[in-house]
């Protein structure tokens, strides 16, 4: 029994969406105490990659931060560094493939990840309760187009920062799902992804959804079909949410054995575990449905004029 | 009129109210500011009227047994679960597994219900003015489900006995189901219900009933044993 929830604004707009997602998941807090995160969408600057990154848990070990930006330093142009929390998030203009700056990183030390990187998503998880994250990382102040949450009642595997979601999907910049259920052939999939040398961070049956998008979108799928084949592939009960930098979407497993409710107006879209997330932000007269089992919805982000502008600008 | 705001308050507090309201005598109450929280009113047994100005979440009215409840917005999953009597109307849809296991009593839904709507029943009449998610009627044993809209897969699988009236298409019927004519009395009966609850009357029903093939095991029809859900 966890919570997730999920936020696009029609409009193109860079609105609160940090603030939207904490007073839904405030609302859902109760059905999962371990922990909260949330992954939001804010503005991109051309070439530029945020990285959030796990230096520690409980603290964060002397000297970790500059070994951590001085080995970036090797492979990318770091051009902001800033600690918040257990986390260093990295600004840096670099043009290889993700993987090899994620991997050397996380080589420094076993409890170094990269728990976000993107030129749009900024991504902050811990243990307890979605007030004590904006405590840490005043989640309220964030900005985006959209953003993705979580809170959680952990229930196989162990309670703490990695463990926790939104999962970001290791080595595709921008995808971050959010997941409520159980993936049951987890441990089989989880082989056969291990056996083409995919690594796993956690023993969270979460963190296959975003590895397998990743998958299914480098094999050529767009977003949406891989969403709809991850539906066929995937045994057990699930609600999730996915986004990468520009689509926001949801799938219900075929027999709609985890709640998700949906509203949706000109203005925006906002879904969640329970009806009263969406009252909490939206108010009583909020018109929530849920969706059949087995439907698959993916919104596109309007390119604000404001963004037209910079690209044209750049 | 007594009424009740919900705001600030636990669930505990509001329905501890509604008993103390109640009890001094109360007989209509308003509940204001629900926002779609679990468990109003469940197990209420006094012959009140309760109204809810609002959306519910999960288990609303369960188990109740005398009351009438209207709910001015959508239920959750489970909505009027296990009721004994009385009367539950729900103004817009209702989630997964509404009028689970009713007794007796009835539950009206103007709008769309989900999944296992009217599931094991064992009594009652659940009507539904819109479209009904798969295995709505699963398993029922009596009573009386009303569907004016469409139902989706399994309908009525493995039922023992009561009736299912559709006026919609049924994706798939269920097991052991099969579609009879309805009777002039089923035709009437279901007119009073749809005038009584202000549903417009949608046309033709179809009556589903139990072909009671599964009543008794039989070797020879291995394969719709193997089949059933």
């Amino acid at each position: 029994m966890c919570g997730i929830a999920g936020f696009l604004d029609k409009t193109g707009e860079r609105s609160s969406v940090g603030s939207v997602m904490l007073e839904m998941l405030s609302a859902l807090g109760r059905r999962g105490p371990d922990s909260a995160g949330v992954a939001v969408y804010g503005p991109a600057t051309d070439g530029q990659i945020k990285l959030r990154i796990k230096a520690g848990e409980n603290g964060i070990p002397e000297g970790r931060t500059e070994r951590i930006a001085a080995r970036a330093a090797i492979l990318a142009q770091v051009i902001g560094s800033e600690v918040a929390g257990d986390y260093l998030r990295l600004v840096v203009r670099y043009d290889g493939p993700i993987e090899t700056l994620e991997h050397a990183i996380e080589d420094i030390a076993p409890d170094i990840e990269i728990i976000s990187a993107g030129h749009s998503l900024e991504l902050v998880k811990q243990v307890g309760s979605p007030q004590r994250l904006d405590a840490t990382y005043r989640v309220r102040s964030f900005t985006g187009t959209h953003a993705i949450g979580h809170t959680r009642l952990s229930t196989e595997s162990r309670v703490d920062l990695s463990h926790s979601q939104p999962f970001y999907a290791h080595g595709a910049l921008d995808i971050a799902t959010a997941h409520n259920g159980h993936i049951t052939n987890y441990h089989k999939l989880r082989r056969q992804y291990e056996m083409r040398g995919i690594r796993f961070y956690t023993e969270n049956d979460s963190e296959i959804i975003g590895l397998y998008l990743k998958e299914r979108m480098m094999q050529g799928l767009d977003f949406e079909a891989a969403l709809y084949a991850s539906m066929r592939d995937f045994d057990g009960s699930f609600s999730y949410i996915a986004a990468t930098q520009d689509q926001i979407g949801f799938v219900k497993d075929a027999f709609g054995l985890k709640p998700l409710m949906l509203v949706e107006t000109p203005e925006y879209v906002a879904m969640a575990t329970e009806e009263q997330a969406l009252c909490a932000v939206f108010g009583q007269g909020v018109q929530a449905r849920e969706p059949a089992p087995g439907v698959v919805r993916v919104w596109r982000v309007p390119v604000s004029p404001e963004t037209v502008g910079k690209k044209v600008a750049a | 009129m007594s009424a009740i705001q919900c705001e600030g308050k636990t669930i505990r507090e509001i329905n501890r109210a509604i008993r103390h309201l109640i009890a001094e005598g109360a007989r209509e109450i308003r509940l204001s500011n629900p926002s779609a929280r679990h468990n109003f009113a469940v197990g209420l047994v006094a012959p009140a009227h309760l109204t809810i100005e609002g959306s519910v979440g999960y288990y609303c009215a369960g188990m109740m047994d005398g009351p009438t409840i209207s709910i001015l917005g959508s239920a959750g999953w489970g909505v009027g679960e296990g009721m004994m009597d009385g009367l539950l109307v729900i103004e817009g849809n209702a989630g997964n597994g509404a009028a689970a296991s009713i007794r007796g009593g009835t539950v009206v839904i103007k709008g769309d219900a989900a999944a296992r709507t009217a599931i094991a029943l064992k009594g009652g009449t659940v009507i539904v003015g819109g479209n009904v998610g798969y295995m709505s009627g699963f398993m029922m044993q009596k009573g009386t489900l009303i569907v004016c809209g469409d139902a989706g897969d399994g309908l009525g699988d493995s039922m023992y006995e009561g009736n299912i009236f559709i006026a919609g298409g049924i994706s798939e019927l269920g097991h052991d189901a099969e579609i009879r004519e309805p009777s002039p009395e089923d035709l009437a009966m279901i007119a009073t219900y749809l005038d009584r609850y202000a549903i417009q009357h949608p046309g033709a029903f179809k009556k589903v009933v139990s072909a009671r093939r599964l009543w008794n095991f039989d070797k020879r029809e291995w394969t719709l044993w193997k089949n059933a859900l």
